[in-house]
């Protein structure tokens, strides 16, 4: 891809999300004010080197304190995203009742993807997808977590209708990927990985791997890596056609049935989870209706719940603990950060009340000299927390690979784009907080006092 | 010396408050400035001196009694009108200098004049004038600690002169100095009044800087007792 083109991808990318458009304008604001106000800014940035220790610790303390808060919300941030119920087109998950991990038999696929609908008033979903999880290594004589993959084996034609994360894909990104389904279909020996695991397990796209089984004892698959899925969250995930996995079982059934001897022992358990996908809250309320009141799903009985409602169930667990981040640690940084602040600008007010004063015989108003000092407060915690905050995003995304803080099912999770503008908005908003009454105090020096003591 | 004044006082009434008992610092005083007057302020510690300076130069409020400077009748403005008004129409040379320490001479100078609607360029060339007035044109990028007494007196007076204002206001400009930079000061001072037309008030305890003066009005218990022009004028 030339650069043009990745130029005009990355701008493609960037305006159709509204929130960096604003952000955007926002930050051309600031350059134009800073532009217009560029000397006043100067002399901020003076008075700040004036006891350069101290603004080194402040913007230090801000800096961490915005970094502990950027971790914790990124945690929120997507736990949030995950349970936060939609009221449109919502998904629907299916899935044992009575047993985690969920093993139902695959011969429920069938009409569970229709929502159980058996009348024609029944109401059937829009669209559906079937999971089972089959993972494995390509060194099966020694086992690492880097030569192990995990494939989530379904019809290949759902990928793109029914995953998340795979609407915001660019032309080129959706053509590359509708080429590998389209493939995929016909062979089912063709499989899609993302990158990082590729990289981990050091295989390139084109090369054959031979996976021996972890979960499906004795069902060895060989595949060929057709394609990476595009960067971004799928970046350790693999995919496979269900059907090679399917019909896999089916031959060492057969096998098995020849020799007299027991199918696999997965037989009837290798469908893990169903997804369906209906237009709102009262379609999603009747087709887990027909499902729960289904007679075919009694052995093993199911249950159809809102993939947030699914997960929100998983996070039970740690209620306590998501209830403490939100609202005890992270008001108590913020609270602590906005003292910082207030301490380091109120000595610095009361180190320069005569100067301020001076300000204001040359003709500096009260507003003007409380401009200054919120200015003051406000550029280091502004830098602070942009420096800070973008430290992050590339530290933890681009060098650790994510934040390793496994809850559920969840491994690690990513800092988000929106935490590039939490950063300055966290440091920025408790700047103003704290230095609000040294400010206010600036302001209200009286000249005739502070000269009347001088002299 | 011009005969319209400059700097009308009517009745300035200035007291404070300790608890309930009201301490009269000024009293009844009337005065008028003429433009382009060097004048001088004495009287002993405590007489009202430095607080008539203020209230002229719109720092603080009468109590009573109306002062005008030019066509403004500044005992009537808000505190940032007073301040609007002081950008404009006032420069402060003060004892200590009060030059700000992070910034350097050009920087310093350059402070009242952020405050007007200028282009850059224009910033610069007034800057340039004032400090080339003052005789420290080579000194543009030198902080104030690395200056002088005197020569950070001279930043000062650059500052107090750089936005062309109606009325130059002094306190002490010579009490944290030498002799012979205190000349030197005084010098500056009657060289703006000659050259510039300025119209200079100046608090001193000083007979010798004092003596440099058009005319010198002492004050004792917030009164006027006694105004003396010098025959030298």
């Amino acid at each position: 891809m030339s650069p043009l083109e990745r130029g005009a991808l990355w701008w493609e990318r960037f305006t159709s999300q509204p929130l960096y458009v604003l952000a955007a304008m926002l930050a051309l604001l600031v350059v134009y004010t800073m532009g217009v106000y560029r000397k006043q800014m100067w002399f901020m940035l003076k008075s700040l080197r004036r006891n350069l220790l101290r603004s080194i610790l402040t913007s230090l303390a801000t800096v961490v304190l915005v970094l502990v808060v950027t971790l914790v919300w990124s945690i929120l941030y997507f736990l949030d995203k995950a349970t936060s119920e939609k009221a449109k087109d919502l998904k629907a998950i299916v899935t044992e009742r009575w047993q985690i991990p969920s093993q139902m038999p695959f011969a429920y696929a069938a009409s569970l993807s229709e929502g159980a609908a058996a009348r024609p008033t029944d109401v059937r979903p829009d669209d559906n997808m079937t999971w089972q999880f089959y993972g494995g290594t390509i060194d099966p004589g020694k086992r690492t977590r880097e030569n192990t993959v995990f494939f989530f084996c379904m019809d290949p034609r759902k990928l793109l209708t029914m995953m998340d994360g795979l609407d915001e894909l660019t032309l080129q990104e959706r053509s590359d990927l509708d080429h590998a389904i389209d493939v995929m279909v016909k062979d089912k020996r063709k499989v899609v990985i993302g990158k990082d695991r590729l990289a981990a397990m050091k295989k390139r796209v084109g090369e054959r791997i031979k996976v021996t089984s972890l979960n499906y004892k004795d069902i060895d698959l060989e595949v060929e890596i057709i394609a990476e899925f595009p960067d971004g969250r799928y970046n350790q995930s693999a995919i496979m056609n269900r059907d090679y996995l399917n019909d896999a079982m089916d031959d060492y059934n057969a096998k098995q049935k020849a020799k007299g001897l027991p199918t696999h022992p997965l037989t009837m358990k290798s469908l893990n989870l169903v997804w369906l996908r209906v237009p709102d809250t009262d379609a999603y309320q009747r087709v887990a209706d027909q499902i729960m009141s289904s007679s075919l799903y009694s052995s093993p009985a199911v249950k159809c719940e809102t993939a947030s409602s699914g997960i929100s169930s998983f996070l039970d667990a740690y209620r306590d603990l998501l209830w403490g981040m939100r609202w005890l640690l992270v008001p108590s940084i913020l609270v602590t950060m906005s003292l910082v602040i207030a301490n380091a600008i109120s000595i610095s007010v009361r180190e320069r009340r005569v100067e301020m004063a001076v300000l204001k015989v040359l003709g500096f108003s009260p507003g003007q000299i409380m401009a200054l000092v919120l200015g003051e407060a406000i550029l280091i915690g502004g830098l602070s927390g942009a420096f800070s905050s973008g430290a992050t995003y590339v530290l933890i995304n681009q060098v650790a690979g994510g934040l390793k803080f496994p809850i559920a099912f969840f491994p690690a999770f990513l800092i988000p784009e929106d935490a590039l503008w939490w950063g300055p908005m966290i440091g920025i908003g408790t700047a103003v907080a704290g230095s609000f009454f040294p400010a206010w105090s600036a302001r209200t020096v009286k000249v005739s006092d502070v000269f009347s003591k001088i002299s | 010396m011009g005969l319209e004044p400059i700097v009308r006082v009517r009745n300035l009434h200035k007291y404070f408050l300790r608890g309930s008992e009201q301490i009269d610092v000024l009293n009844d005083l009337s005065l008028n400035v003429p433009e382009a007057e060097f004048l001088a302020l004495m009287g002993p510690s405590g007489s009202g001196k430095t607080t008539l300076l203020n209230l002229i130069a719109g720092l603080d409020q009468p109590s009573e009694g109306e002062i005008w400077v030019g066509e403004h009748l500044i005992s009537g403005m808000s505190e940032a009108q007073l301040a609007r008004w002081r950008t404009r129409h006032v420069g402060f040379v003060f004892q200590f200098y009060n030059l700000l320490p992070v910034l350097t001479a050009y920087e310093n100078v350059e402070l009242p004049l952020l405050l007007l609607p200028l282009s850059s360029a224009e910033r610069k060339r007034q800057v340039l004038t004032a400090l080339d007035l003052v005789g420290l044109s080579n000194r543009l990028s030198h902080r104030p600690g690395q200056l002088s007494g005197g020569q950070q007196q001279r930043v000062g007076i650059a500052r107090a002169i750089v936005t062309d204002p109606t009325l130059i206001v002094a306190d002490e400009p010579t009490g944290d100095l030498d002799a012979r930079s205190a000349e030197d000061i005084l010098n500056l001072l009657v060289e703006l009044k000659d050259g510039l037309k300025k119209t200079i008030i100046m608090v001193t305890h000083d007979p010798r800087a004092a003596s440099r003066a058009e005319r010198v009005l002492h004050l004792e218990k917030g009164q006027l007792v006694h105004d003396t022009a010098h025959a030298s004028w």
